[in-house]
C-alpha cells in the first residue's frame, strides 16, 4: 500500500472513477519526479556539484555514465583482442559506420521519448534511401540532389505522419501499426526501385557525386581545424554567456568552473577526433580529413537536443512520455504531439536513409531487405544510450553514444572474423541486457525516492 | 465514496486498476451471452443478431471474409483456377503453417502480450527436429525427435516468459531480441549461412515427418477417418447438451444442437470430397485427404479444450481480461505467463515441423523469413478474431485466420502481376494485417460504447 495518506476529504480524491488509474501514474511520477529535481541545480561550488551528481548516480538516475563506461570497456576490449582496434585508420572507420545506427537511433528516440515504439525506421529509412537514389538518375527524374534529397525527407515524413494518425487518432498499438507499416513499406520501396539495382555511383554526374560524397567524402585536414575551433569557439561562447545571463538573472546556475571543465572537455574531444581523422588512413596515396558526416550528425544531434530541451514542443513530449493523461488534464493536445513525433521520426530516419543511399552507393532489393534489420539496432542504440522504453527519459544523446556502441561492436567482432549469424546474436544480448537495465533502473529510481 | 476510506484503496499504487475494472465490468456486462438465456431456436437465433450487431460476432467476420475472398480471387486468377481441387489441397498445406502459427501467437495474444519470436522459434524448432532425425547422424526416432524440437522451443519460450513476467520487461523488447538472438542460432545450427538439412524419404522415419505435409490418406480411409470424426464429436456434443439439460444447467436448444452436427457433417464431407477428387492425371493419381489436415484438428481439438474446459485456460482469459483482478483473486499471474510463452514457443515448433514438410523435407536459411512468417502469424490471429488487448479469442479463430492468409497468399501468387508480384508479397498482410487491428480496435470501441 502507498505511503500516501488518505485525506479526510474524499471529495478532493477523485476515487473509484473512471479515471482512477492515472491517480497511480501521478502518484508514481512524482516519486520520480522528486527523484529527478537534479540536486545540482542547489549545488554552488564543484566540489557540491560532484557529491550531488554522484548522489544521483547511485539512486539510479546515471545519465551517460553506464553508456560512456560501455564505449571505454568495449573499446578496451578489443583493443585486447586485436591491436588494429584503435588505430586510426580502424577508428575513422567506425566512426563512419555507426553514424547511420545514431541518426537512426535519434529517429527512434522520438518514440520512445512518447512511449511508443517505431518498428518501421528501418524501412523508412530503406525507403528513403531508394527515393533519394531513383531521382537523381540522369535517366529517371534527373532531380538535383538537394531536391532529392528534400523529396526523399518529405516522402519519410509523411510515412511518419500516417503512421502516427492511426496511432493518435485511432489509438492502434504503435507497435502492430508500425509492424504493418513496415511491410507495406518494403513492399513500396521495392515498387519504387523498379528493377533489381539503382546506383549513385557513376562519377560524371554532379548530382550522384554530391550524394556520394555525403558519406564518403572528407574536408581537408586544415578545414578540419578550422572547423573545429569554430565550433568549439561557439558552442564554449554560447554556454558560457547562457550561464553568466542565468548567474546575472539570479537563475540557479552550475558553478563557473563547471561550465569551464565541460567547455575544456568538449575541446578536447573535438581534437582527438580532429587528430584521429588527420591521420593518413590510406594504404596507397592519401586519405586524410575529419569526413562530411560527422559535422552532419552533430547539426542533427544539435538541431533535436534543442529542440527536445529548449521549446515547449520538447516539454510537451517529455509530459505525454511521462504520464499522457496528467499531460492531457494539463491542456496538452496528445493526438497533435504524437502525431508530430512519429513525423519527426520519419524525417529523421530519412536522413539516414540519405547517409545511408551514399553508403551503399548500389541500393538492391537485397539492401531494403537488410534496412529492416537496423531497427532492431536502432533501439538497442537508444536503450543502450540509456533513453527508456517507458516513455519521457532519454536526449538525443543517447542515440549518438548507443549508436557509437553497437557500431563498435559490430567494428570489433567484424575485425576478430566472427561470422555475421554471431555478431547478431551478441547485439541481441546488448539489447535485453539494456532493457534489463533500463527495467531494474527504472525500479530502483522509484523505490529510492 | 463510501465514509469508510480505509476500504477504497485511494490514491494507492494499485488504483490504476480500479479503471481497468470499471471498464472491464462493462464489457463483461455485455459479453453475458444472452444465448445462455434462450430457450428456443428463434429466441436463441434474435440474441445472436443482437451479439453480432453489438460487435461480438465471433468468427461470423473471417467466415465472410474466407467467402468473399474464394469468390474474388475465382473471379479474377487466369482460367478461374482458384477453386480447382488442387489448388484448394495446396491452400490446405500452405495455410497448416499459418494455422499452427496463428494458435501459437493466440495462446499470448490472450494474455494481451505479442511474441514477435514465434518465426525465428518455429525455424528453430524445425532444424532441430530435422536434425535429429539425420542418418548418418542422431538418427533418433520421429517421434523423439519432435519432442525433444519441441521441448527445445519450450524452454525458450519458457526463458523468453521468465524475463517479461518476472522481471516486467515489455514482451515485444524480449521477444525482438529473442527473433534477432534465435534467427543467429538458427544459422548457426545449420552450419552457416548457405547451409541446409534435408529429410531421405527412403528411410522411413524420415518419410513420416514428410508426410505429415505431403503425406496422403487413401479416398477410402478419408471418409473412414471423416464418419468416425463425426460420429464422436456428434455424440459428445450431443451427450453434453443432453447432460445439462437433465440437471437444469443453461443448455442450447436441441435443433440448434442438430444443426451444429450436421455442418461439422457437412463441412467434412465437402472437405473430404474435395481432397478425394484425382487431382493428378489419369495415369499418375493423387487423391485423398492430406494427413495435415487431422493433425491440425488434433492441435485445434487440444488448445481448445486447454483453453476453454481447464482452469489453465479460465486463468489465461482471467489474466488477459484484467491482471490486476486475476492477481487479486488469487491466480498466480507470473506462472500462468511463463506457461503460455513456453506453450506458445512448443506450438511454434511444430509449426516449423510442418513448414519443413511443406517444403517438401528441405529446411535451408532461404526456406522462410522468420520476420514474415511472425506477421502472418499475429495477422492470422487477429484476422481470426482475437484481440490485441488480450481475453479474447479462440483457438478456433487462428485456424480461421490462417485460412484465410493461405488464401490470400496463394491467391496473389496465383495472379500474373509480373514485377508487382513481389512488392505484393509484402504489402498484402501489411494491409490485412492493419485492417485487423483497425477493425479490432474499432470493435473493441462500439462493444464499450453500447453498454
Amino acid at each position: 500500500m502507498s505511503d500516501l495518506p488518505v485525506t479526510a476529504d474524499p471529495g478532493e480524491t477523485p476515487a473509484g472513477t473512471a479515471d482512477a488509474t492515472m491517480v497511480v501514474d501521478l502518484t508514481a511520477d512524482a516519486k520520480v519526479a522528486a527523484a529527478d529535481i537534479p540536486p545540482e541545480l542547489v549545488a554552488q561550488s564543484l566540489g557540491q556539484y560532484l557529491r550531488a551528481w554522484w548522489l544521483r548516480v547511485r539512486g539510479g538516475d546515471s545519465g551517460v555514465l553506464p553508456v560512456v563506461l560501455g564505449i571505454v570497456v568495449v573499446a578496451v576490449a578489443f583493443q585486447i583482442a586485436n591491436s588494429k582496434f584503435l588505430s586510426s585508420q580502424n577508428l575513422v572507420n567506425l566512426f563512419e559506420q555507426s553514424t547511420v545506427y545514431m541518426v537512426l537511433a535519434m529517429a527512434e528516440i522520438f518514440a520512445l521519448l512518447l512511449a511508443e515504439i517505431d518498428l518501421s525506421v528501418g524501412l523508412v529509412m530503406g525507403l528513403g534511401s531508394v527515393v533519394v537514389a531513383e531521382l537523381v538518375q540522369p535517366t529517371g527524374a534527373n532531380f538535383p540532389w538537394w531536391a532529392a534529397i528534400i523529396t526523399a525527407l518529405l516522402a519519410c515524413s509523411a510515412c511518419g505522419a500516417i503512421q502516427g494518425w492511426l496511432v493518435a487518432r485511432l489509438r492502434m498499438p504503435s507497435f502492430i501499426v508500425t509492424l504493418g507499416g513496415l511491410l507495406i513499406l518494403e513492399g513500396v520501396a521495392i515498387i519504387v526501385l523498379g528493377g533489381t539495382l539503382v546506383s549513385i555511383g557513376n562519377s560524371r554526374f554532379t548530382n550522384e557525386v554530391v550524394l556520394y560524397k555525403i558519406f564518403w567524402g572528407h574536408f581537408s585536414p586544415v578545414v578540419g581545424w578550422i572547423l573545429l575551433a569554430v565550433l568549439v569557439g561557439a558552442a564554449g561562447a554560447g554556454f558560457w554567456l547562457r550561464d553568466v545571463r542565468k548567474r546575472r538573472a539570479g537563475l540557479e546556475t552550475p558553478p563557473p568552473s563547471l561550465t569551464a571543465l565541460k567547455i575544456v572537455l568538449m575541446a578536447a574531444a573535438g581534437i582527438a577526433l580532429v587528430a584521429i581523422c588527420n591521420v593518413n588512413r590510406a594504404h596507397f596515396g592519401t586519405i586524410e580529413g575529419v569526413p562530411y558526416i560527422i559535422p552532419i550528425v552533430l547539426v542533427v544531434l544539435a538541431a533535436w537536443t534543442v529542440l527536445l530541451q529548449r521549446t515547449r514542443f520538447g516539454r510537451y513530449v517529455y509530459a505525454i512520455g511521462g504520464n499522457p493523461e496528467a499531460a492531457r488534464r494539463a491542456g496538452v493536445r496528445l493526438a497533435s504531439v504524437r502525431i508530430w513525433g512519429f513525423v519527426l521520426a520519419g524525417l529523421t530516419a530519412g536522413i539516414a536513409g540519405v547517409l545511408f543511399a551514399s553508403w551503399q552507393v548500389d541500393i538492391t532489393t537485397n539492401i531494403i531487405k537488410e534496412s529492416n534489420s537496423y531497427v532492431l539496432l536502432a533501439i538497442a542504440a537508444a536503450v543502450i544510450g540509456g533513453t527508456s522504453l517507458f516513455g519521457g527519459r532519454g536526449r538525443t544523446i543517447h542515440g549518438v553514444l548507443g549508436g557509437l556502441v553497437i557500431g563498435a561492436i559490430y567494428n570489433g567482432l567484424f575485425l576478430l572474423g566472427v561470422q555475421a549469424q554471431w555478431i547478431d546474436v551478441a547485439v541481441a544480448g546488448v539489447l535485453l541486457a539494456a532493457a534489463v537495465v533500463d527495467v531494474l533502473s527504472r525500479r530502483s529510481a522509484s523505490s529510492t525516492a | 465514496m463510501t465514509a469508510d476510506s480505509s476500504e477504497v484503496p485511494t490514491g494507492t499504487a494499485d488504483a490504476g486498476t480500479a479503471v481497468d475494472l470499471t471498464a472491464d465490468a462493462q464489457v463483461a456486462a455485455a459479453e453475458v451471452p444472452a444465448v445462455l438465456v434462450a430457450q428456443s431456436m428463434g429466441q436463441y437465433l434474435r440474441t445472436w443478431w443482437q451479439q453480432v450487431r453489438s460487435g461480438n460476432s465471433g468468427v461470423l467476420p473471417v467466415i465472410l471474409a474466407i467467402v468473399i475472398v474464394a469468390v474474388v480471387f475465382e473471379i479474377v486468377t487466369p482460367e478461374h483456377a482458384f477453386l480447382r481441387p488442387s489448388n484448394l489441397v495446396y491452400i490446405f498445406g500452405l495455410s497448416t503453417v499459418y494455422m499452427v502459427l496463428a494458435m501459437a501467437a493466440t495462446l499470448v495474444l490472450l494474455l494481451g502480450e505479442l511474441d514477435l519470436s514465434i518465426g525465428a522459434v518455429a525455424l528453430v524448432g524445425g532444424v532441430v527436429a530435422f536434425k535429429l532425425v539425420q542418418q548418418p547422424g542422431p538418427g533418433w526416432p520421429w517421434w523423439a525427435a519432435m519432442l525433444a524440437a519441441l521441448a527445445v522451443c519450450g524452454v525458450i519460450g519458457a526463458l523468453q516468459g521468465t524475463l517479461v513476467a518476472r522481471l516486467k520487461i515489455p514482451a515485444f523488447v524480449v521477444t525482438l531480441g529473442g527473433y534477432l538472438l534465435f534467427s543467429g542460432i538458427l544459422i548457426v545450427v545449420l552450419g552457416g549461412a548457405d547451409g541446409s538439412v534435408n529429410l531421405n524419404t527412403s528411410v522411413a522415419n524420415q518419410r513420416v515427418i514428410y508426410n505429415m505435409v505431403q503425406g496422403l490418406l487413401v479416398p477410402v480411409v478419408g471418409w473412414a477417418a471423416l464418419a468416425v470424426v463425426v460420429v464422436a464429436a456428434g455424440t459428445a456434443l450431443w451427450l453434453r447438451a443432453a447432460a445439462r439439460r437433465r440437471q437444469g444447467l443453461v443448455a442450447p436448444p436441441a435443433g440448434l444442437t442438430a444443426i451444429r452436427i450436421a455442418l461439422v457433417a457437412l463441412v467434412g464431407i465437402a472437405v473430404v470430397e474435395i481432397c478425394s477428387i484425382n487431382r493428378g492425371t489419369s495415369l499418375v493419381k493423387v487423391e485423398g485427404v492430406p494427413w495435415i489436415i487431422p493433425i491440425v484438428l488434433l492441435v485445434l481439438g487440444a488448445w481448445t479444450l486447454v483453453l476453454q474446459r481447464t482452469r489453465f485456460g479460465r486463468y489465461v482469459y482471467a489474466i488477459g481480461g484484467n491482471p490486476e483482478a486475476a492477481r487479486r483473486a488469487g491466480v498466480s499471474v507470473a506462472a500462468i505467463r511463463t506457461w503460455c510463452f513456453a506453450l506458445c514457443s512448443a506450438t511454434a515448433g511444430l509449426g516449423g515441423i510442418l513448414l519443413g514438410s511443406f517444403f517438401f523435407g528441405e529446411y535451408s536459411t532461404n526456406t522462410a523469413d522468420a520476420g514474415q512468417l511472425v506477421l502472418y502469424a499475429v495477422a492470422a490471429a487477429v484476422i481470426g478474431g482475437v484481440s490485441l488487448f488480450g481475453g479474447r479469442g479462440k483457438a478456433v479463430h487462428g485456424v480461421l485466420g490462417g485460412l484465410l492468409i493461405g488464401a490470400i497468399a496463394y491467391g496473389v501468387s496465383l495472379l500474373n502481376l509480373g514485377e508487382l508480384a513481389t512488392p505484393l508479397e509484402y504489402i498484402v498482410p501489411g494491409g490485412v494485417l492493419l485492417a485487423a487491428v483497425l477493425v479490432d480496435v474499432l470493435s473493441r470501441r462500439g462493444s464499450v460504447t453500447r453498454v
